[in-house]
C-alpha cells in the first residue's frame, strides 16, 4: 500500500498518525484564504515537493490529483515487489483509480485565466491534466500496466467502488493484478467556495459522532493498493497485508444529499454476504463518519440494523476526525487504517469525541487508540448522490 | 450600506422568496412555520437561505442554523440583525 495525506508522504506516516490519535487538521493554506470563510483543512504538507518525485517532462502533465495518485502507486508497487516487465505481467495488470473531482486544481486555475484574466489561450496540457481518468492513465504509463484501466467516480465512495471493480475483474479472471485506490486534490478556490455554500463545513475541527459536532473538514491525498488473486500472491510468496474478502455496493435511490440507512445497510449486508462472513465475525468498522448531523445518526442506525445484538460489541471509529474528508480518496486513506488495524491489533480512535449524543450510541473508540485483535473489518463509504460502497477485509 | 427596512417589508420579501422556492401560496406561510412544515427540505432549504442572503446582501452564520426546525420568524430576525449590523457578513 502507498499513501500521501495530511500526515505527509507514505502509508506508514498516515497509519502511525492515525494509530496515535493525532490530527492532520490545520489552518487552511491557500493564497486566497483571507477571502474564504472556511478556515481549516487536512492538507498534504507543504514539504511535499512534486519536483523531487516526478521528472521535468512528466510534471507539466500532472495535476495535483495525479501527483498524489502516482506518488501512492509508486510506493505501493515498490512495496509489492512485483516486476511488471517480467513474464508479461504488465498485460495482466489493470489500474482503477477513484476520484470525485479529478483535476480540479487545473480546472479552477485555467477557468480563472479564461474568465477573470480574459486569457485567449489556455495551457496546452489543460485537458490531459484535468480529465478524470488522468490519474489512472499516469499510473498505467509509468509502470507499463496494459490491462483494463479506468477511473471510477462516485464522490465520497469513489475509492471503494474502484477497489471493488478491481477485485471483481481479478475474480472474473480478466487480470491477475490490479493497482487500485483513490486520489483527491479538491482544495481549489472554486471548490472551497462551493463547499461553503453547502453549509456542511465545521469551523474548528471535525468531531464525528460527538453531540457538539459542527460538520466535516475537507482533506486531500491518495491511497493506492496492489491487489492480486490469492493464487498469484501465494505462487510468488508475496507478503500479504490483508484479504479483501468481499464488497457490497448499493444506491439509496432517494435524496441526493440526505443518506438513507436502508441503502448504507444494504451495502454492509452485501459486503458481509460476499465475504462469507457473519456479523459476529466483524470486530471493527471504519465508519464513513463525516461529522455531519445527516451522516452520523443515519450510519449508526444502519449499523444497528445490520449487526443487531452484535452492534454494541463492535469497535467503530471515524478516522476522518484526523485525516479529514478527502472525498473520493477517503476510502483509500481509511483502507490504510483498516490494514494497519488488522496488522497491529490496534483500532485507531475517533478524535474529538467528547460529548455523548443519544442518537449515536455505538462504541466509537473515543480519542485513544485501543488494542484489539481484529479478525475482520468493514470500511464504509457513502456518497452524495446516495451511492454506497463497503469493503470487507480480513486478516491475512 | 443599504438602509434598514421595516420588519413588515422584510417579512413580505422573505415570505415571497420562500413561496417562490417552495412553489406554495404565500398565504400558507406563517411566522411560526418551519421550512420543513412548508415542504422545503434539504437542498431546497439551502437554496432558500441562499436566495434570502442574495436578496438582502447578507450572510447567515454557517453554524447553528437548522433549516428543518428553524422558523420563518428566525429567518426574519436574522435578516433584521444582519441589516442592523451593516449588510454583508453582518450576521456572522
Amino acid at each position: 500500500m502507498g499513501a500521501i495525506s495530511a500526515f505527509g508522504e507514505g502509508a506508514e506516516a498516515l497509519w502511525s498518525g492515525l494509530r496515535e490519535g493525532q490530527s492532520g487538521i490545520r489552518p487552511l493554506r491557500h493564497e486566497r484564504a483571507a477571502d474564504l470563510r472556511v478556515r481549516i483543512a487536512a492538507q498534504v504538507p507543504e514539504s511535499f515537493d512534486p519536483a523531487a518525485h516526478f521528472g521535468e517532462r512528466a510534471l507539466p502533465m500532472l495535476d495535483r490529483a495525479s501527483q498524489f495518485a502516482l506518488f501512492a502507486a509508486n510506493e505501493a508497487i515498490v512495496q509489492s515487489g512485483l516486476d511488471f516487465a517480467a513474464g508479461g505481467l504488465g498485460g495482466r495488470t489493470g489500474v482503477v483509480v477513484g476520484t470525485g473531482v479529478g483535476g480540479e486544481t487545473t480546472q479552477d486555475e485555467q477557468s480563472r485565466r479564461l474568465y477573470a484574466e480574459n486569457a485567449t489561450r489556455l495551457h496546452p496540457l489543460t485537458i490531459v491534466r484535468l480529465m478524470i481518468n488522468a490519474p489512472a492513465s499516469q499510473i498505467s504509463m509509468a509502470h507499463g500496466l496494459r490491462g483494463p484501466s479506468f477511473a471510477v467516480a462516485s464522490a465520497c465512495a469513489s475509492t471503494n467502488h474502484a477497489i471493488a471493480q478491481a477485485a471483481l475483474m481479478i475474480r472474473a479472471g480478466l487480470i491477475d493484478v490490479a493497482v487500485a485506490g483513490g486520489t483527491e486534490a479538491c482544495l481549489s478556490y472554486g471548490a472551497l467556495r462551493a463547499w461553503e455554500a453547502m453549509r456542511v463545513l465545521a469551523d474548528d475541527t471535525c468531531r464525528p459522532f460527538s453531540a457538539n459536532r459542527r460538520g466535516l473538514v475537507l482533506g486531500e491525498g491518495a491511497g493506492v493498493f496492489v491487489l492480486e488473486s490469492m493464487a498469484h500472491a501465494r505462487a510468488r510468496g508475496a507478503h500479504i497485508l490483508g484479504v479483501l474478502a468481499g464488497v457490497g455496493m448499493s444506491a439509496d435511490a432517494g435524496d441526493i444529499v440526505a443518506p438513507d440507512p436502508a441503502g448504507s445497510g444494504s451495502a454492509m449486508t452485501q459486503a458481509l454476504a460476499d465475504a462469507g462472513l457473519s456479523p459476529e465475525d466483524i470486530d471493527y468498522i471504519n465508519a464513513h463518519g463525516t461529522g455531519t448531523p445527516a451522516n452520523d445518526p443515519t450510519e449508526t442506525r444502519a449499523i444497528h440494523a445490520v449487526f443487531g445484538a452484535h452492534a454494541p460489541k463492535l469497535a467503530v471509529s471515524s478516522t476522518k476526525s484526523m485525516h479529514g474528508h478527502a472525498l473520493g480518496a477517503s476510502g483509500a486513506l481509511e483502507l490504510v487504517a483498516v490494514l494497519g488495524a488488522l496488522r497491529d491489533g490496534v483500532v485507531p480512535p475517533t478524535a474529538n469525541l467528547d460529548v455523548a449524543d443519544p442518537a449515536c450510541d455505538l462504541d466509537y473508540v473515543p480519542n485513544q487508540p485501543r488494542a484489539l485483535k481484529v479478525r475482520a473489518a468493514l470500511s464504509n463509504s457513502f456518497a452524495f448522490g446516495g451511492l454506497n460502497a463497503v469493503l470487507a477485509v480480513r486478516a491475512a | 450600506m443599504t438602509e434598514p427596512q421595516s420588519i413588515d417589508a422584510i417579512r413580505d420579501q422573505v415570505f415571497a422568496i420562500i413561496a417562490k422556492q417552495a412553489k406554495i401560496d404565500v398565504a400558507t406561510i406563517r411566522n411560526d412555520s418551519t421550512l420543513k412544515d412548508l415542504g422545503v427540505a434539504s437542498l431546497d432549504a439551502i437554496e432558500v437561505i441562499f436566495d434570502i442572503e442574495e436578496h438582502f446582501d447578507i450572510h447567515f452564520p454557517d453554524q447553528g442554523t437548522n433549516f428543518d426546525t428553524d422558523t420563518v420568524q428566525h429567518l426574519i430576525d436574522a435578516v433584521v440583525a444582519a441589516q442592523a449590523a451593516g449588510g454583508e457578513g453582518g450576521a456572522q
